[in-house]
């Protein structure tokens, strides 16, 4: 065989070197052919079929894959290859959601301009009927099966070009489709979100999803730059050059205040250079409510107490508070410092929280900040992953064991056999960690986002509790009789430190108090269980449940028949508590009562998601405490759905970040919800009320005996 | 091997759970996508957990024309109280027991002639754990006229070459004997042969294709049960003439019986030297292994069942190149079907001239055809290349069921479209067959009587094509689909006389872009009965009503407003069906 090959294409004489094909054979003199599935990048597939020459033979034949043949006569558009090529794109643009996301976005889906220049613009075939649907699952590229072509340009750039082998065909014939791993949502699958799938597709099938809208001070950082950095070595150049805007460089002098704790934000912080401070402004105290002074009403006062002036019963012992980034911090003197490497701010810019902590530059610093699509490139990255994962069991994995009270005489030795026998998994919204009824294999630390822990019964779920960062779960399972007790589902972007079952056990044996203590709790916890068991099924009317009253576990109601409205609770309340009142005098009427809103006490905790920093949580008779690293943020205010978590403001004097050393006074803010106003016999407001219509009631016994009265009339 | 592994865990598991694959992909390195891909591609595997009965009825063409709907129709309304979980019935392509139609598949039991008690029968057998009943064994036949062996011993072809090694002769026979591939597509067997042997390079294939799925054809079955030596000895042929080590035989996985037939006659081999490192002691060498095909139509695809060898997706490949030069891993194949392969000792036995003097009209050697549909006596004959297609359903099928008129009648399963009763006097060879726009094909003679509608058997073969074509090209992918859409429109009284244009551009664009040849032919049961039938056609489509009274018709025009369920082409042969429970000793024939 020569090493030239000589043909005409189009009548014209050609001279290509052997094993060049057709398709490129054109397009080297001059001659473009459409095409779709075929890019110069990947290894030609011949499947979209729209390339199709007239090469001699029975049938046309696919230029991008035929190999040019000496006196081979080529046409690329004589009548039969148009209507050929007519056809498919009327095929294709018969099923296709024009216009797509990309020709929405972009105004480039490929198939959508062929089909405009060869002239099909109304399809003559039924449209397809069974919908193929999208997957939003991934948090940076929208999937839209419908605009799907399978011209595999995606799966050879996941497979062939970065070799990441998540792409892949599903399905057979008008059913095949595109599939992540096995056919998982793309959010869930291997993905490493390199982009590479999105850049290689021709339609509105794999689109960016634009988060960028926010401009984020600092300076851009450039495509180039970035693909230098290992963290996004595999990560596609274009894709990165669309989300150019999502990571920006910021250089902090000495002293400059990074981030504050409360504040809202959707970045992360990576460290590249130069150490920073977290730490907490906030007091370290919680609102306390005393007596002291005399008159018709127990006049009271608040202040903030820290837990070593006021023990309140139930109250955490924990020595570490849980953040926002790779450290804790001391509930004593709550300070840590970063350095390059360290990346924090993760739960803010994946789920939105506020701010858990202050960070202020140390030294000079330069960091990235990043939105959360870039945030999620750099996760998915296996090398920052395991570094973050190595910079996390090397730093904060002892901590984050040890702040939970009952791990607290676990040994050294131990947390180090641990170290590399740990996993680090990662969850997305909505996934199940553990279904009730499985086989319990392991034990999990929350290391970031929240765990909704739910029972199973009739009619509903059962929402035990909301955990944060810090919490943990599985012990019962594992000490109980092997299967998991409640089914935990990650609320947000959720990772867990997972702590199988041997060493579980092992554990147990070595340290007999641990075990001690986690039985106690274990036990407690399943008497609870069938405490509540045993409310639910004696409620008697769903008419209580829709309007949630029976989630409380004590009301404060008013008898309307006796009730002036004269206000002297809401008065009381605010007079008892520095003027704030933690009482509103509104609310859901059932029967001749009125149900005032203060703190209810839900079975379905909502104020608990989401503190940044795991302050608020449930007391074990249930009642809600806030605890004293409450940084003020409101964020549990504004989620009660009741409106019975209150801002508290004080004012207090704390370092100045402008010029440190010198003390300042500012308003920190505390939250608190109606105490019962324990200091006293009977709630203030009760206390309060001149005409007997006030009271506070445990709803179960108050309502059925209500509704034994209202059915037999009596 | 992927499919091997993905066997052991559906076998333990009764599905695919996806921690086991999960681990097997752990284990072997093989990235998930993969594994999915594949185990999602070949209906063998299931990602789900099954029901507990599956009972799967075919409704492709010959069972669709012996009551295969009413049977699953009947069959669904039965167990309808059931919960997906206990009882599925569903469809399934072609079981290759066209002559046995309708055929049911429960639980991958399959069973011939089933009727619609006997099905339901079978499922509550099923569903109550008990020993599902076998189907009786077909008894071997001996003795049968393309046999060179019945006065001698079998196996000397291979005797006869391994000493005098004259393979320049044996290519000269093949190529003077003009022995075209019988599979369908009748390229000659001798240029191929000699293509392989030319082909550089020490690794080469032999590759029988077994994977028979088209509906109609069963011949190859019947070859395999009654003459495996034949096949066996072509292949080893094949091994030594183009200097392929291994030969691999990819036989369908439905076909069980014939699996047994086949690796008791590799044994044989095996132990007789025939079969192995040093061939009745010349030296050569020979190895030959079973490959059992997850499933699917496209495998018979040459291209297809090589990408399927080596555990992928079968989809075909784009051509050139061709397998030989670029087949299994690559190399050098000779990929024929079973009954090339068994032609060939024949040829090298008696010799060309006996090989040509068989054949009628011009036509040269015997051919193997199923006869199913409406015929008296379904099943495969051997006749003469270039018997005339009257004689084999009137002599040898026994003429139309009933009494009845031919109407049409298919040569070759749905990729040779339907031909009229006015062309019954064509003779069976591949020059006479295309020269009136048809094809010989595979053999299988699917017979239409009157009383048939000719568009809902087209639709029915088009549906056919639509479920299995592998998805790969864009004309079969959405022209299949769209054609079967249009179609059923037309049955239901809606089409309108410009999609009689469309759908000429579409079969146009298929045969002309599709990949393989199952896009390429999809069109021809729709393009035949545009020709042939056309006035029956176009009552359809312009004046919405359908002659026979077959298709379903929501206009008013069409008097009759539902389904009309086929009657009268449920008749159950007795005594082919053994029970083994008991069960059925109260069950007589469906009441006509």
């Amino acid at each position: 065989m020569s090493d030239q090959i000589q043909l005409t294409i189009d009548a014209i004489p050609v001279t290509v070197p052997a094993g060049t094909t057709v398709f490129d054979a054109a397009r080297m003199n001059g001659i473009a052919i459409p095409t779709l599935c075929h890019q110069q990048n990947e290894t030609p597939v011949g499947v979209c079929r729209v390339c199709v020459v007239e090469a001699g033979g029975r049938v046309l034949t696919a230029s991008c894959v035929r190999p040019a043949e000496n006196g081979m006569k080529v046409s690329t558009n004589s009548e039969k290859v148009r209507g050929a090529r007519r056809t498919l794109l009327e095929l294709l643009m018969a099923d296709h959601p024009s216009p797509c996301a990309r020709q929405r976005q972009s105004n480039d889906c490929e198939l959508e301009h062929l089909a405009t220049l060869e002239g099909v613009t109304a399809p003559r075939y039924p449209r397809r009927l069974s919908p193929r649907g999208q997957d939003d699952s991934s948090l940076v590229i929208a999937v839209d099966h419908e605009a799907c072509i399978l011209c595999d340009r995606c799966i050879r750039g996941c497979d062939e070009i970065r070799h990441n082998d998540v792409l892949g065909r599903r399905g057979k014939g008008f059913n095949a489709g595109i599939a992540f791993d096995l056919n998982n949502p793309m959010g869930n699958s291997d993905c490493v979100s390199c982009g590479e799938c999105m850049v290689s597709c021709p339609t509105g099938a794999l689109t960016n999803k634009s988060v960028v809208r926010t401009v984020l001070p600092g300076e851009p950082v450039e495509a180039e730059e970035l693909k230098q950095l290992h963290y996004f070595e595999k990560v596609s150049g274009t894709f990165l050059e669309l989300n150019k805007n999502a990571v920006v460089r910021r250089h902090f002098r000495k002293g400059e205040v990074v981030c504050r704790e409360g504040e809202y934000g959707s970045t992360a912080f990576y460290i590249l250079e130069g150490t920073a401070h977290v730490f907490l402004s906030a007091p370290m105290a919680h609102v306390q409510t005393g007596g002291g002074a005399t008159g018709l009403f127990s006049k009271l006062t608040s202040r903030l107490a820290g837990r070593q002036q006021d023990r309140r019963e139930g109250e955490n012992e924990r020595r570490k508070i849980p953040i926002d980034a790779s450290v804790d911090l001391p509930y004593d003197n709550p300070v840590a410092e970063l350095g390059p490497g360290d990346l924090f701010g993760e739960m803010t810019c994946m789920s939105l929280y506020p701010r858990s902590a202050t960070v202020q530059a140390a030294t000079d610093c330069v960091m990235f900040e990043m939105l959360r699509n870039v945030l999620d490139i750099m996760q998915r990255n296996k090398t920052l992953k395991a570094q973050l994962d190595a910079n996390y069991r090397k730093r904060a994995l002892d901590d984050h064991l040890r702040s939970v009270p009952i791990f607290s005489s676990l040994t050294e030795e131990f947390i180090d056999s641990l170290r590399d026998r740990v996993e680090l998994v990662r969850y997305n919204k909505g996934d199940m960690i553990c279904h009730q009824g499985d086989i319990a294999d392991a034990f999990y630390l929350i290391r970031i986002g929240f765990v909704k822990v739910s029972e199973v019964y009739p009619d509903d779920d059962l929402v035990l509790a909301y955990l944060g960062r810090g919490g943990y779960f599985g012990e019962i399972g594992l000490l109980g009789e092997g299967r998991r007790t409640a089914t935990c589902t990650a609320l947000d972007h959720v990772e867990v430190v997972r702590i199988h079952g041997e060493d579980f056990h092992r554990m147990m044996e070595e340290f007999p108090d641990v075990r001690q203590s986690l039985e106690l709790v274990a036990q407690a916890h399943l008497e609870q269980n069938q405490q509540r068991m045993a409310v639910t099924s004696n409620v008697p009317l769903n008419q209580f449940l829709t309007q949630g009253l029976m989630e409380a576990q004590s009301l404060l109601i008013l008898d309307l028949e006796k009730c002036t409205r004269c206000d002297n609770c809401v008065r009381a309340c605010a007079d008892a508590h520095d003027g704030v009142t933690r009482l509103i005098r509104e609310g859901l009427r059932f029967d001749k009562y009125l149900v005032a809103t203060s703190c209810r006490q839900c079975r379905d905790p909502l104020c608990m998601v989401g503190c940044p920093v795991g302050s608020i949580r449930r007391r074990n008779s249930l009642e809600v405490i806030i605890e004293d690293w409450c940084i003020g943020c409101g964020l549990c205010a504004r989620n009660c759905p009741y409106g019975n978590i209150n801002m508290h403001p004080f004012t207090v004097m704390v370092d100045s970040p402008e010029s440190p050393g010198r003390r300042m006074a500012a308003i920190k803010q505390k939250a608190t919800s109606c105490d019962l106003c324990t200091e006293h016999a009977e709630p203030s407001c009760v206390y309060a009320c001149p005409h007997d219509a006030a009271h506070r009631v445990d709803p179960t016994k108050f309502f059925s005996a209500v509704l034994q009265q209202t059915v037999t009339g009596t | 091997m992927i499919f091997d592994d993905l066997r052991a865990i559906q076998s333990q598991y009764g599905y695919l759970p996806a921690e086991q694959l999960e681990a097997l992909s752990k284990k072997t390195g093989t990235p998930l996508y993969r594994i999915h891909g594949v185990a999602d591609f070949y209906p063998h595997f299931h990602l789900s957990p099954p029901p507990k009965v599956r009972a799967n009825i075919c409704t492709d063409m010959s069972c669709h024309l012996r009551g295969a709907d009413a049977l699953r129709m009947g069959l669904k309304q039965h167990f309808r109280g059931m919960s997906e979980r206990e009882v599925s019935v569903g469809e399934v392509s072609c079981l290759g027991q066209c002559d046995g139609a309708p055929a049911v598949s429960i639980n991958d039991h399959i069973y011939r002639n089933v009727n619609s008690l006997q099905a339901e029968a079978l499922v509550l057998t099923a569903l109550g754990g008990s020993q599902m009943p076998e189907m009786p064994h077909e008894e071997k036949k001996t003795g049968l006229a393309p046999d060179p062996y019945r006065n001698s011993p079998q196996y000397g072809a291979v005797r006869q070459y391994v000493r005098t090694k004259d393979w320049d002769g044996m290519i000269a026979q093949l190529k003077a004997s003009g022995l075209p591939g019988l599979g369908g597509a009748g390229f000659p067997t001798g240029i191929k042969w000699e293509a392989v042997r030319n082909a550089p390079g020490p690794e080469k294939y032999v590759v029988c294709n077994a994977d028979e799925s088209e509906p109609g054809t069963i011949k190859d079955r019947f070859i395999m049960e009654h003459l495996p030596h034949l096949v066996i000895e072509g292949m080893i042929l094949a091994g030594l003439v183009t200097g392929a080590k291994r030969g691999i035989f990819y036989l369908r996985h439905e076909y069980e019986a014939q699996e047994k037939t086949l690796e008791a006659e590799i044994h044989r081999c095996y132990a007789e030297g025939l079969l192995g490192a040093d061939i009745l002691g010349s030296g050569l060498a020979f190895d030959l292994e079973m490959f059992i095909s997850p499933g699917g139509y496209i495998c018979g695809e040459e291209t297809a069942l090589i990408e399927a060898i080596e555990g992928k997706r079968a989809e075909p490949r784009n051509k050139p190149p061709f397998p030989v030069t670029h087949g299994v891993w690559n190399k050098p194949t000779a990929l024929n079907n079973v009954e090339t392969f068994a032609n060939v000792p024949q040829i090298l036995m008696n010799g060309v001239d006996w090989y040509k003097a068989q054949g009628q009209g011009g036509a040269a050697g015997w051919k193997f055809v199923g006869v199913s549909g409406d015929v008296r006596n379904p099943g495969v004959f051997i006749i003469p290349m270039g018997t005339p297609m009257s004689e084999v359903l009137y002599n040898h099928a026994g003429g139309i069921i009933d009494g009845k008129k031919l109407k049409g009648f298919a040569p070759s399963g749905p990729s040779s479209g339907y031909l009229p009763a006015s062309m019954v006097d064509v003779r069976l060879d591949f020059k006479s067959l295309a020269a009136i726009g048809s094809m010989l094909g595979s053999g299988a003679i699917v017979v239409c009587a009157e009383g048939r509608c000719m568009l809902d058997m087209a639709l029915n073969a088009v549906k056919f094509f639509r479920n299995e074509s592998c998805g790969k090209c864009v004309p079969c992918r959405m022209g299949s689909q769209k054609m079967v859409d249009i179609l059923t429109s037309w049955t239901f009284g809606e089409g309108s006389r410009s999609d009689l244009k469309l759908l000429d551009e579409l079969s146009e664009a298929m045969k002309l872009t599709s990949i393989c040849g199952l896009g390429q032919f999809a069109h021809a049961p729709l393009t035949s009965v545009l020709e042939h039938f056309r006035a029956e056609v176009e009552a359809h489509v312009l004046e919405h009503r359908c002659p026979e009274g077959v298709c379903p018709m929501r206009d008013a025009r069409a008097s009759t407003g539902t389904f009309k369920v086929p009657t009268g082409a449920f008749k159950v042969p007795t005594g082919t069906f053994k029970v083994s429970t008991g069960m059925f000793a109260i069950l007589k024939t469906r009441p006509e």
